[in-house]
């Protein structure tokens, strides 16, 4: 019984953190100042460019990764040059509308090779399965979630370490007032592709995670709610610090959505939450100015 | 050579449809400037409530019909509320981005709205499939039983009686409104405070009024909307939301939200397009050109003056 239920945390704690990385990759986004609803595409296409280095080419989880985060980076970057220079409203459906056109793409794409054991690769609308380079090499879920922690870990200590030098600042510059950000002499849109570019790559990360802890995926599980979620998540949570996205995230699937007490009902508080929230604190609950208290508190010696 | 033609007549019937999911879509837009995100799903709680009605009760349809209506009338003031109540408060004071300017960073109030119209957007769909949790529910149907068939020395034309009934009818109201809108006097007030709130409030305009009239008359509308497409399918989905938003985002963005004549031309143009999409590449070939349709119109760079993407202000 307890072997089940440690089996079950792990499980839900990978999910968590995959889905942190994911969160991650949207608030990048609203630190510029923009809201994506296309950043699911970029984990779709994480997920199914590792699991095709992994499963059809037998190449190491870490290199298949790596190839997930370039192509995830690869794409963001080339979607950003045309819908960067878009206003808010227009790019936030011009991605909307990439996101299902990827979706869609994958959803024809078929191509599938034999190696020895029967077919392997992505099977247009029924999905790529048996991407099974955990089970092949003997990585246990403990592992695997191991690896995810140390991965979003990382991922967390670089971003808020990146707070405050010239790169964060600036970042966050961008998003409060590009026109003064631009007059400090930061180059705004090279600054936006920037942080796209990242964005992208930690979405696709986040896929290529999933896409080996399930073995499967499909085209359909890449929908918009994904991608409304990870904006959610971030915008709950606080876009004042890295680690606001963290708390959407637990929040949401942390207590709603494991604990089952409202199975059904779910998406209606957290629907809710997210408009109230963004209706009386419109920077999450971890924004700036409670993030500059907690600072202040603890830098007050030195700062006297 | 009659096939082309079939397929030509068959997109314009479909693009009527469109037009009129989008009608809404971009009265509101014009009038607050706020894109509303769950506009498919408040279509879609709306005829769930009427679905329900029809299962539980065997209500008429016409009974259905005002059903849709009212309830998506009373979903979107609650959405109204929850998201766009405060949306001009900023420009009321006259120092709020002007018309049509980019928007700013992410605490632009144009995008914090659509941010949690998008969150609304879940609630209510999810209220939706709570209420009738089967994929298929039966709606009262007002299908014709069969086609007309147009003989000519050229060949056979299909054309289902009651889609052209309803291209027609959003043709009608599409130009009716925009008429509406460029003759009469609360048209006129429409107009006048979506385009400058402020010189609008100093004549004595209640504006707050007026803007939520105008949303709520855009949620009418896509509750009539919604009743009219269903009930020719004669059954409704969870993905009718999805659908709804899509196809009214799209038409109405190719003939620029906010203009009310140009949903018609947009809608038309998208039912052209994928009803070729559809005959050369199958069903999802017509899903990826309603998607790219909608990514090329907003990224390309040479525009016709207010079309496409956003117009400025409230237009007949």
């Amino acid at each position: 019984m307890n072997e089940m239920v440690g089996a079950h945390l792990i499980g839900l704690s990978s999910d968590m953190a995959i889905m942190s990385l994911l969160a991650l990759s949207a608030y990048l986004l609203l630190l510029v100042g923009k809201v994506s609803f296309g950043q699911q595409a970029f984990f779709g296409l994480g997920a199914y460019a590792s699991g095709v280095m992994s499963a059809m080419f037998h190449a190491p989880l870490l290199f298949a990764l790596v190839f997930g985060m370039g192509v995830g980076a690869l794409c963001s970057w080339l979607v950003a040059l045309p819908t960067m220079p878009l206003s808010g409203l227009n790019y936030a459906v011009a991605t909307l509308a990439f996101g299902e056109m990827a979706r869609v793409a994958l959803s024809l794409w078929y191509w599938q090779i034999d190696l020895g054991d029967g077919l392997v690769g992505p099977a247009a609308i029924d999905g790529f399965r048996d991407i099974r380079w955990l089970h092949e090499n003997d990585v246990s879920p403990g592992q695997f979630f191991a690896l995810t922690m140390f991965v979003l870990f990382c991922i967390l200590i670089l971003m808020l370490r990146s707070e405050h030098t010239r790169l964060g600042v600036a970042l966050r510059m961008t998003g409060q007032d590009e026109t003064l950000a631009a007059t400090q002499g930061i180059n705004v849109s090279r600054l936006r592709l920037f942080s796209a570019t990242v964005a992208g790559a930690l979405a696709a990360l986040g896929g290529g995670l999933y896409a080996h802890r399930t073995t499967y995926v499909e085209p359909a599980i890449f929908d918009p709610m994904l991608g409304v979620h990870a904006v959610g998540y971030a915008l709950l949570g606080g876009v004042g610090t890295a680690l606001g996205p963290l708390v959407g995230v637990l929040f949401d699937l942390g207590l709603l959505d494991a604990t089952h007490w409202f199975s059904g009902w779910r998406m209606v508080i957290f629907g809710g939450l997210v408009a109230l929230f963004l209706r009386w604190r419109p920077r999450g609950f971890l924004d700036e100015r409670l993030v500059h208290r907690f600072g202040s508190m603890f830098n007050a010696k030195r700062y006297p | 050579m009659m096939h082309v033609l079939q397929l030509l007549m068959d997109g314009l019937i479909d693009g009527g449809a469109y037009a009129l999911i989008g009608l809404g879509l971009s009265l509101t837009f014009g009038q607050l400037r706020r894109l509303n995100l769950a506009y498919g799903a408040t279509a879609m709680l709306a005829s769930y409530l009427g679905a329900a009605l029809y299962a539980t009760q065997r209500a008429p349809a016409w009974l259905v019909a005002v059903t849709v209506i009212v309830s998506a009338t009373l979903i979107g003031w609650y959405v109204e509320w929850m998201c766009f109540a405060r949306s001009g408060q900023e420009s009321e004071q006259g120092f709020g981005p002007a018309i049509g300017a980019p928007i700013a960073g992410a605490d632009g109030r144009e995008v914090v709205a659509l941010a949690s119209s998008f969150a609304i957007w879940m609630q209510l769909e999810q209220l939706a499939v709570n209420l009738l949790p089967q994929h298929l529910n039966a709606f009262p149907s007002l299908a014709a039983q069969q086609d007309w068939v147009i003989d000519s020395s050229l060949g056979e034309l299909m054309v289902r009686p009651d889609r052209l009934l309803l291209a027609i009818l959003a043709a009608v109201m599409v130009l009716g409104l925009a008429v509406w809108l460029e003759r009469s006097r609360t048209g006129l007030s429409w107009r006048a405070c979506a385009d400058r709130r402020l010189a609008a409030h100093l004549v004595g305009m209640p504006v707050a009024r007026l803007q939520t009239a105008a949303f709520a008359a855009g949620c009418a509308l896509s509750g009539f909307a919604a009743f009219a497409v269903l009930s020719l399918d004669g059954q409704v989905t969870p993905m009718f939301g999805m659908w709804v938003l899509l196809k009214g985002l799209v038409a109405a963005m190719l003939g620029g939200l906010g203009s009310v004549r140009g949903v018609l031309w947009g809608g038309l143009f998208l039912g052209v397009v994928e009803a070729f999409a559809q005959a050369s590449v199958g069903a999802q070939g017509r899903e990826f050109a309603t998607y790219a349709l909608l990514f090329f119109v907003l990224v390309v760079p040479w525009k016709p003056r207010q079309a496409l993407g956003l117009s400025a202000g409230l237009r007949g």
